[in-house]
């Protein structure tokens, strides 16, 4: 077990990508989560997961709670938008019978998850029904009307016309259907962030059984971070049914270094964050939800 | 020359209650007053202002333990008033969660009622919690068959303590394929555990019964064979879920019914003359402190046709099924009878349930301030909730719960036991103080509520 | 490990819902009366009439204030016990009896009722309308550790506790508005929908990922609030969930 200030715990960090061409044609990066939510579903560790499905506009994610495969890939992708996904862990577990949840999320989602886990407020029954939480890299989110303004506005496209958003190599990337592809520099992107992402601690989604995220792995591959009991066994498992083609993560470039770095950068930034909103007023100092 | 005894607070049962009991030189009571001491919080008043939505969710809170009674009773006094027909597939998803809290709550109660009883063929009273055999399994049965229960009314209410599914017009939810299969799945495992544990609790019913005495603090208690025979009435709107101002023939009648508060019932000031410091646990209240039932009751006094009438299971099937054993035990088999019943009628309605059906009703007309009425038949007995929506607010309500209707007739039913065995008599009647907290209609308005009913 | 820590159930102004919550642990209901806690006292599952001394107190429902049985229940309550646990939202924050105005028949006088917080010194908040199971057994586990438990246990024990003791020096006061206040008002909200999941009346939806409370039908019972990864998250802990599970579940083992 590797113990990180930064990367968090885990047992295992490989580059990573499904073996199934179906779930890469329209998954963000290596189609890890649709992959292992496929592979969990068929094997019965899980009835069901929420993922961010589609909404009624454009690009705006709706949480769903996806019992079959096909449900799974109609919300593959990366919504650069909120998607409340643990406002349905209750209901998961009532309405749609589920026993055995999967929930997909931020890494602020999964500190809810675990949270929720440990003091279960207004989460009766729900603790043990988490059968595999997957995690997702996250510098930032924005609302949805940030998303709008960036692609009509800044990059001149229709929203609708858009095939996929990506933000890597310090770009906001935005793929049209007629192949067109247009780049905006992050410099542009910071203002329209979603303002309580500027005090958030965790960038590779440390409390997930499994993390994954583009950050580290070449194009088409993802960083996987295996972390839990479940998570390491459900890993293995996935393995051994040959759902996933991997690399040592030491033989990919950028590797993992670029993950800590930009994890290290996150973190210590948004400690200054909490810092300077301490004293943000005259004499008073706004909120510190870390105890 | 009779003497004053008073049993302060009742046990075994939820909420704040106690029994001042007149008892003659062999201790036999000749009149007894069993009555609330919970406070009152004044639900139905505070209701007044508010939306018809929040209704539910207040009259939910007033008992944890049949809550799901009085947030559907609740609910459908406001369709009532306001007009609201709700969809077949909703009414469905509300029985299924009625039978969930019948089920969780009797089972409750048998653990409750337990420890007054002996395990059959012994001397040995049977404490719930002990580990030792054949108590434990029983234990865990019962625990299995309340686990069963409240994951149905979980799911089928969205929360099993206070449902958060059901909502005016109908529900927020319908169940998905996967929830309607586990419903039935649970169902008909609880099904199997519910004839076996039926069986075992009549088998401990009849052996009491069948005792010549009864151990109380160190006290040999002669049980008579009347014990909680009373000549009242009895009152069910249905054997299993309800009746409202809405049905065709609704089956209960506003104009049947009358209140008295309890300075006209109850009994005056007094002293306690004797006490029992042996008596379990704790003893009874010391000898020279007063006593004001009257004064301290915290309910008023329901009559039907002029009388007190007792309700709950034995209600329901003396009123439905011709069941007509008298006394605590035939009351506490009653109870025990109703488990079967409550597990077939969900099985049944997962069947007829369409899961792709719409559970919401499309028009949901505001009120005109017109009375509605809902009586639902909570584990405990009828339960009627009235109220008058206008315009989406509510202008009156009022809640007539099993508790407050059992008071009087329990009451009546202490006559001729030896006092020792008064909170037996009581916790016959699967006591839920906290609820008994309703206020009185006035006059007036009760006759309008006649009058609108014969239209 | 040593022997029970004594415990009990005092009912206040509450609806029992918080009592049903714990016996809803089922099978494990009988595991923590084996293993962890004499139950001394409680008038719905006991035999016992009067408030012994005991190391827990459950104290469900809020105090009426106008009724000098609860008053005297609620004093003698911390006098004889010592961790007082407010069980429940009534308890903690009022919930549904925050709307209580009294003129009620046939005790019409029976209007103030205050979190019990409002009465009396309180040690550890488990808030929820009703509680979950899950947090009743947690915090019993918990407070059996702290008392009975090894050096590296009370440690566990107390980290566990620590964001419950603090929450009972916050304040009697939570509903959907302090989300706002809280956690919205002061940009720390992120859209992680747990509020809404919490929430027992359906008062919260997301409209555009952030969370709208339906003021009007929420009961104040604080679910939300505690529930938000931002309005308190301890580190300390939540880093630990997976082995701190494993401690209470190894305990329930039966
Ligand atoms: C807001 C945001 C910021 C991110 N930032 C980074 C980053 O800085 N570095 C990095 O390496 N990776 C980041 N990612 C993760 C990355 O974009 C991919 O989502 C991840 O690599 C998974 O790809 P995949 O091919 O394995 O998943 P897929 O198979 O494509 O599945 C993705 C899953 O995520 C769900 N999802 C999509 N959008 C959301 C959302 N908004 N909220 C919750 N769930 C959602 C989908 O429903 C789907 O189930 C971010 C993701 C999000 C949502
Ligand atoms: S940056 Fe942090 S707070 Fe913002 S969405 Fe990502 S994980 Fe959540
Ligand atoms: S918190 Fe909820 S369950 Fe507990 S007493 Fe109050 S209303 Fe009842
Ligand atoms: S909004 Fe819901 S969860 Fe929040 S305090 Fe109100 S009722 Fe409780
Ligand atoms: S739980 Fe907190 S952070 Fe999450 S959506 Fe609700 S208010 Fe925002």
């Amino acid at each position: 077990m590797v113990q990180d200030n930064f990367l968090g715990n885990y047992s295992s960090c490989v580059a990573a990508r499904s073996t199934n061409r179906a779930i890469l044609a329209g998954s963000q990066d290596g189609g890890i989560v649709t992959q292992l939510f496929a592979f969990a579903l068929e094997e019965g560790i899980i009835d069901g997961a929420i993922v961010a499905g589609p909404g009624d506009e454009p690009w705006r994610p709706r949480p769903m709670v996806a019992t079959s495969v096909a449900e799974l890939y109609a919300a593959r992708g990366t919504k650069y938008n909120i998607s409340p996904n643990v406002s349905f862990i209750k209901e998961a577990t009532r309405s749609y019978g589920l026993d055995r949840v999967g929930i997909v999320g931020t890494p602020c989602q999964m500190q809810a998850v675990r949270k929720g886990q440990l003091y279960p407020v207004g989460l009766r029954d729900v603790p043990d029904k988490i059968a595999l939480a997957i995690g997702i890299f996250c510098m930032e989110n924005f609302p949805y009307q940030s998303i709008v303004q960036l692609v009509e506005d800044h990059a001149n496209t229709k929203l609708e016309n858009v095939t996929k958003l990506d933000i890597g190599k310090g770009k906001f990337w935005v793929y049209t259907e007629r192949g067109a592809v247009v780049q905006l520099p992050l410099k542009i992107t910071h203002k329209y962030e979603q303002p309580g992402c500027h005090v958030c601690l965790d960038y590779v989604a440390n409390l997930a059984d499994i993390s994954t995220g583009s950050v580290g792995t070449p194009d088409g591959w993802s960083t996987v971070f295996v972390r839990s009991k479940k998570g390491t066994d459900i890993w293995s498992k996935a393995m051994a049914a040959g759902c996933f083609e991997t690399k040592p993560i030491e033989e990919v470039k950028p590797g993992i270094e670029l993950v800590t770095k930009l994890a290290t950068e996150k973190i210590t930034k948004n400690r200054k964050t909490i810092e300077e909103r301490s004293s943000f007023g005259v004499g008073k100092g706004l909120r510190n939800p870390y105890i | 020359m009779s003497k004053v005894i008073e049993i302060s607070p009742t046990t075994r049962h939820e909420g704040h209650s106690k029994l001042v009991l007149k008892v003659d030189d062999q201790g036999i009571i000749e009149r007894g007053d069993w009555l609330s001491i919970t406070p009152v919080r004044g639900v139905e008043k505070l209701a007044v202002g508010k939306t018809a939505e929040q209704v539910p969710k207040i009259a939910s809170r007033v008992c944890g333990i049949c809550p799901i009674a009085h947030c559907l009773a609740g609910i459908e006094a406001m369709e009532a008033s306001m007009g609201v027909y709700i969809p077949d597939d909703a009414y469905l998803l509300r029985v299924i969660l009625q039978c969930a809290n019948r089920i969780h709550s009797h089972a409750l109660h048998n653990i409750l009622s337990l420890p007054d009883m002996y395990i059959p063929g012994t001397d040995v009273k049977i404490n719930p919690f002990t580990p030792e055999e054949p108590v434990r399994s029983v234990a865990k049965r019962i625990q299995r068959i309340r686990e069963i229960a409240q994951t149905i009314g979980e799911i089928s209410g969205g929360e099993c303590i206070h449902p958060s599914n059901p909502r005016i017009g109908g529900m927020y939810k319908n169940l998905q394929p996967r929830a309607k299969a586990k419903i039935y799945d649970l169902a008909k495992e609880g099904l199997v555990l519910a004839r076996d544990h039926m069986e075992f609790m009549i088998a401990v019913f009849r052996n009491f019964q069948k005792r010549d005495w009864a151990e109380v603090g160190g006290m040999q208690v002669p049980i008579p064979d009347d014990l909680g025979y009373h000549n009242q009435g009895y009152m069910a709107a249905d054997p299993l879920y309800g009746s409202s101002s809405l049905d065709e023939n609704p089956r209960w009648d506003p104009a049947r019914w009358n209140e008295t508060r309890p300075w006209d019932w109850y009994m005056g000031e007094m002293e306690i003359t004797d006490d029992y410091p042996e008596y379990p646990i704790g003893g009874t209240t010391p000898k020279g402190a007063k006593a004001w039932p009257q004064m301290e009751a915290c309910t008023g006094v329901p009559l039907y046709d002029g009388q007190p009438v007792e309700v709950g299971p034995r209600a329901r099937l003396q009123v439905f099924k011709g069941y007509d054993e008298k006394g605590t035990m035939a009351q506490q088999i009653a109870r025990s009878m109703e488990f079967p019943d409550a597990f077939y009628k969900i099985i049944e309605c997962c069947d007829a349930l369409n899961c792709s059906a719409p559970v919401l009703a499309d028009e949901i007309p505001q009120g005109d301030g017109s009375l509605g009425w809902a009586a639902n038949e909570a584990p405990r007995g009828c339960d009627v909730h009235l109220g008058r929506v206008k315009d989406g607010r509510v202008q009156e309500y009022s809640m007539l719960v099993p508790t407050t209707w059992n008071f009087p007739t329990c009451s009546r039913a202490l006559t001729g036991a030896p006092w020792q065995l008064a909170e037996v008599i009581m916790r016959g009647y699967d006591p839920c103080v906290s609820c008994a907290t309703h206020m009185i209609v006035v006059d007036e308005d009760r006759r309008l509520v006649a009058e609108k009913l014969i239209q | 490990m040593s022997d029970k820590i004594t415990a009990g159930h005092v009912h206040m102004s509450g609806c029992t819902g918080c009592e049903v919550a714990i016996a809803d642990n089922y099978a494990g209901l009988l595991t923590l009366l084996d293993k962890y806690v004499d139950w001394v006292y409680d008038l719905t599952l006991a035999d016992v009439r009067h408030i012994p001394e005991m190391d827990v107190a459950l104290v469900e429902g809020s105090v009426c204030i106008n009724d000098k049985i609860s008053v005297e229940e609620i004093r003698q309550t911390r006098e004889k016990s010592k961790i007082v646990v407010a069980l429940g939202s009534c308890a903690c924050y009022g919930n549904i009896t925050r709307f209580c105005r009294g003129g009620q028949q046939n005790q019409p006088q029976h209007e103030a009722f205050l979190p019990i917080g409002d009465i009396i010194d309180v040690d550890v908040y488990l808030p929820g309308c009703g509680p979950s199971p899950q947090l009743i057994k947690n915090v019993c586990v918990a407070a059996y550790l702290l008392l009975k438990g090894s050096d590296d246990q009370k440690a566990l024990a107390e980290a566990y506790l620590k964001p419950l003791m603090m929450l009972s020096k916050r304040g009697t006061e939570a509903c959907f508005c302090d989300l706002m206040y809280d956690v919205i008002d002061q940009g720390l909200c992120i859209g992680c929908g747990a509020c809404a999941a919490a929430c027992p009346v359906r008062a919260i939806t997301h409209e555009y990922g952030k969370p709208q409370g339906q003021r009007d039908l929420c009961i104040k019972c604080g679910a939300c609030y505690n529930q938000c990864p931002r309005s308190w998250f301890s580190f300390d802990v939540v880093n630990q969930y997976e082995s701190i599970m494993e401690t209470i579940d190894a305990a329930m083992a039966p």
